[in-house]
């Protein structure tokens, strides 16, 4: 059973925390390099029971980034973390010329991505990092649904050679698939269908993916449309097969990231589609400006304001569907 | 394993890394000359006499790793990679070109990247202040592994103005990585100018030991200085190590030196032939401590270390193979941890093959003993036990003796001849004149039949004579009374200098002229012969020249 069939909520961090612990287990090359942010990233767990395979290395992101290169240079399967923020956001350069270009064994895990970030703002929203983490060669981008996901993709990116760059987000949420869930639903590059449709298609990421969920039901309630909902989780390997698909056969797309519409999901989206199969697309994301911010308890009405809804996905699917010719 | 190189085995291999690197930009039309320059004895070093590596077997578990984080830096460390074996010099020629594997800046060498990468290149660099960082994970998985490896990182003082080299300098510090060595190519120059211009590292010193890191500081261009440090850093416990090299950018080629100009210019194709004839005439003082006054052996060394020389010449009399007797292997021994500068040892003794072990044990860095003294077998049982000991092998041949034809098959793995311009056994005899023309000779001959090391001009070399013996071929020059027999060492030492000097710019220029260059190269030249113009008879020339 792929998707979660009761209301259960769980964190990613703590996924991320406990999948690290048990990578440290099966092989003594998992090392960490944590940046002052060990307790809310859960690496600390890492720490706590490997504490000669973890580093701290304060507040000093290019630092870190680079330790971690040298460590993988050395033969190790480097995880580095700390917020999105500051990694990529302080880090670009080294992430590119330290670990893309001589593509090491570095995996860049960060969390609190996207607007729900809580109250501390503008500052530290990232949603740019999809945009700039793509666009670097050698470089795999991956943004896991919820806490099962992470699980799965932990392990996947820490047996697979080379760079990768996975952000997880603050809240915890509601989980999207089934806690029994099979390995092989979390291949890289490979989205996954959750539900079938033919009149659209929502590919979303993230925590989004549970807005398109939503999205789509509300769809099918109040519209009588079948759409269908993809979990792109790997940004970059983009699943190009699965989008000609989609577009070919539902013939409208929407997408759905806590991020720029500039850069990440929607432009990969829409990049191949135009190239594959050209239908009508619309992004929706954060549109191109800064957040803000705003109490636990207010996220939601802050996901509003900036249009990360399910109501405004559905609202995209009938239009974009109004453009179909 | 390693190189250990002896002595001048190291001088010469460097000489032949800047050779390299120079056609290696001249061929590019551009890059880093001065930078190469000034960090090719520090790279020279470690890789042919300090670090465990094989070029054979470039991913060897237990080597020791080099992170050129001044990545710049790019000609000198591909020369010093291929002058060690890691692939063949001739590609340098290929440097910065379309689909050459030496790219602009070093490139990690992997299976992926094996097109624009060459073995033994660990680190992908030329965004600067990153590689400190990468050396600290480095050592720490190193040191999580309970390797006994070493990390060596080099950077440079323009980098050091990035935040992260001291991020990683506290981080090391806070790991308390005593695997981990960097040393600091000093040279005070940086793109725009002057490091103290641009942005002052000064107290350099100070700054890393305040980040809580050990600290050596050496002249860069001392290969016996960085062993000297290299040798204590592998002693520090539970610290890191920064060897702080002061260099000079362009160190090599007078004209490049010191000048920001020369950060990252790439001199003329035509200009090349002069310029690894200046690189190919680096030369050598050895003040010899038995002239002069009779005084302190200890002390004199010291005021020759503080002139600058390179060498200290020892000149061991048994008062049987030389009528005098000056001292034996107990006093060098006694001498030896008073400088770092190399010995060059010269036995002028009978039987040395009965006495070699001593002086090997005494650490000399040249050995060099009398052709009349011993006999094939004997010599190339002392050869054998210097190059064993990774000390220079040196012969001496007296005015009238010739090279003995047994040395032929013995001469590759020579390091010195000296030709002997009096006959030996005292200091303050003259010159003789005849041995000019038996240097030429001589010098031909030892090429022909593979020799590679150095010619040492020994007896009556003066301010007078130097200029001679320079052009006959020789580039060690054994000053005894020219150096001791003046009350004012200093100003003695500046007139040798002077004169050798004035001796290569002869010779460059009239190679330059020889090549239809000689315009150019007053041009490109003219701050360096300003002095020199009357000497010279160039001083209109010079004039001319805007």
């Amino acid at each position: 059973m792929l998707l979660s069939s009761e209301k259960k909520t769980a964190d990613m961090r703590g996924a991320y925390g406990d999948a690290l612990v048990e990578l440290g287990k099966s092989d003594p090359r998992v090392v960490c390099v944590g940046g002052d942010t060990t307790d809310s990233l859960k690496t600390k767990k890492f720490g706590d029971k490997f504490p000669d395979r973890m580093f701290n290395v304060g507040i000093a992101e290019a630092n870190l980034v680079s330790i971690a290169a040298g460590l993988s240079i050395a033969g190790k399967v480097a995880f580095a973390s700390t917020y999105a923020a500051f990694i990529p956001g302080r880090a670009v350069d080294q992430i590119r010329n330290t670990i893309c270009y001589p593509a090491l064994n570095v995996k860049l895990v960060v969390s609190h991505g996207g607007l729900t970030v809580g109250p501390d703002g503008a500052s530290h929203q990232q949603i740019e990092d999809l945009s700039t983490m793509r666009a670097i060669p050698n470089m795999r981008v991956i943004i896991p649904a919820d806490a099962v996901a992470v699980k799965h993709l932990i392990k996947t990116i820490a047996d697979t050679p080379g760079p990768f760059y996975m952000r997880l987000a603050r809240p915890t949420t509601e989980l999207i698939y089934s806690e029994s869930a099979p390995a092989e639903q979390f291949t890289i590059g490979k989205g996954n269908v959750l539900t079938d449709g033919s009149d659209a298609t929502i590919i979303a990421c993230g925590l989004m993916v549970g807005k398109a969920l939503e999205a789509a039901a509300l769809l099918k309630r109040e519209h009588g449309l079948s759409v269908r909902v993809v979990d792109m989780f790997t940004i970059k390997p983009i699943d190009t097969e699965l989008v000609a698909k989609c577009a070919k056969e539902t013939g409208a797309i929407v997408t759905a990231e806590e991020h720029n519409i500039i850069g990440g999901l929607g432009s990969a989206v829409s990049e191949t589609a135009g190239e594959t199969c050209p239908v009508p697309i619309k992004r929706v994301g954060v549109r191109d400006t800064f957040g803000e911010s705003a109490r636990d308890e207010e996220v939601d009405a802050l996901l509003e304001q900036y249009g990360l809804t399910a109501t405004e996905i559905a609202k995209s699917v009938i239009e974009t569907r109004s453009r179909v010719r | 394993m390693g190189f250990n190189m002896r002595y001048l085995e190291l001088k010469r291999k460097i000489r032949e890394v800047r050779m390299w690197a120079i056609q290696g930009i001249a061929e590019a039309g551009s890059g880093h000359p001065g930078a190469s320059f000034s960090a090719a004895e520090i790279m020279g070093t470690l890789y042919f006499r300090r670090m465990r590596h094989d070029p054979k077997n470039h991913s060897w578990d237990e080597r020791d790793y080099f992170i050129n984080s001044k990545a710049h830096s790019a000609p000198g460390f591909y020369s010093t990679l291929a002058v060690a074996g890691y692939f063949p010099p001739e590609e340098i020629k290929t440097l910065r070109k379309l689909g050459s594997r030496l790219q602009g800046h070093p490139v990690r060498y992997s299976e992926r990247q094996k097109h624009h990468s060459v073995p033994g290149i660990e680190y992908s660099g030329g965004s600067e202040g990153i590689g400190l960082s990468v050396g600290v994970g480095i050592a720490l998985a190193s040191r999580l592994d309970g390797k006994k490896n070493r990390v060596y990182v080099l950077i440079g003082d323009g980098e050091s103005n990035e935040g992260q080299i001291w991020e990683a300098s506290m981080a090391a510090a806070k790991f308390k990585l005593d695997n981990l060595v960097a040393v600091l190519d000093r040279n005070r120059v940086q793109q725009d100018g002057f490091t103290e211009d641009i942005m002052p590292l000064d107290p350099t010193k100070n700054k890393w030991e305040a980040f809580n890191w050990q600290v050596f500081e050496v002249d860069g261009h001392r290969v016996e200085q960085l062993m000297d440090a290299l040798n204590k850093a592998s002693q520090v416990k539970d610290k890191p190590v920064m060897i702080v090299a002061n260099t000079v950018k362009g160190n090599g080629v007078r004209h490049m030196a010191n000048n920001p100009q020369w950060h990252g210019k790439a001199p003329t194709k035509k200009q090349t032939p002069v310029l690894m004839e200046e690189l190919e005439s680096e030369f050598f003082i050895a003040p010899s401590i038995i002239a002069g006054e009779k005084e302190n052996y200890e002390q004199k060394i010291k005021k020759a270390e503080r002139e600058g020389v390179e060498l200290i010449h020892l000149d061991v009399m048994d008062g049987r193979f030389v009528p005098n007797n000056t001292f034996l292997a107990d006093t060098i021994k006694k001498l030896r941890p008073s400088t770092s500068l190399p010995f060059d040892a010269h036995l002028m003794i009978e039987k040395p093959i009965d006495h070699i072990d001593e002086y090997i044990d005494a650490r000399c860095d040249i050995i060099t003993v009398h052709a009349e003294a011993c006999m094939e077998d004997e010599f190339a049982v002392i050869q054998e036990r210097c190059l064993a000991a990774g000390i220079s092998p040196g012969i001496a041949i007296n005015p009238e003796t010739d090279v003995p034809k047994w040395l032929y098959p013995h001469l590759p793995d020579l390091d010195v001849v000296i030709v002997m311009s009096v006959n030996p056994g005292f200091a303050g005899q003259k010159f003789i004149p005849e041995t000019l023309p038996k240097m030429v000779a001589v010098s031909k001959e030892l090429r022909e039949h593979g020799f590679n090391g150095y010619i040492e001009a020994d007896g009556g070399i003066d301010a007078t004579t130097l200029q001679s013996v320079y052009d006959a071929g020789a580039r060690i020059f054994v000053a005894g009374n020219a150096v001791y027999g003046n009350a004012d060492i200093h100003s003695a030492m500046i007139q040798l200098r002077h004169k050798a000097a004035v001796t290569l710019e002869k010779k460059l220029l009239e190679h330059a002229t020889r090549l239809g260059i000689r315009y150019d190269w007053m041009k490109v030249r003219k701050h360096i012969l300003i002095p020199y113009a009357s000497e010279l008879g160039i001083e209109e020339e010079l004039n001319a020249i805007k």
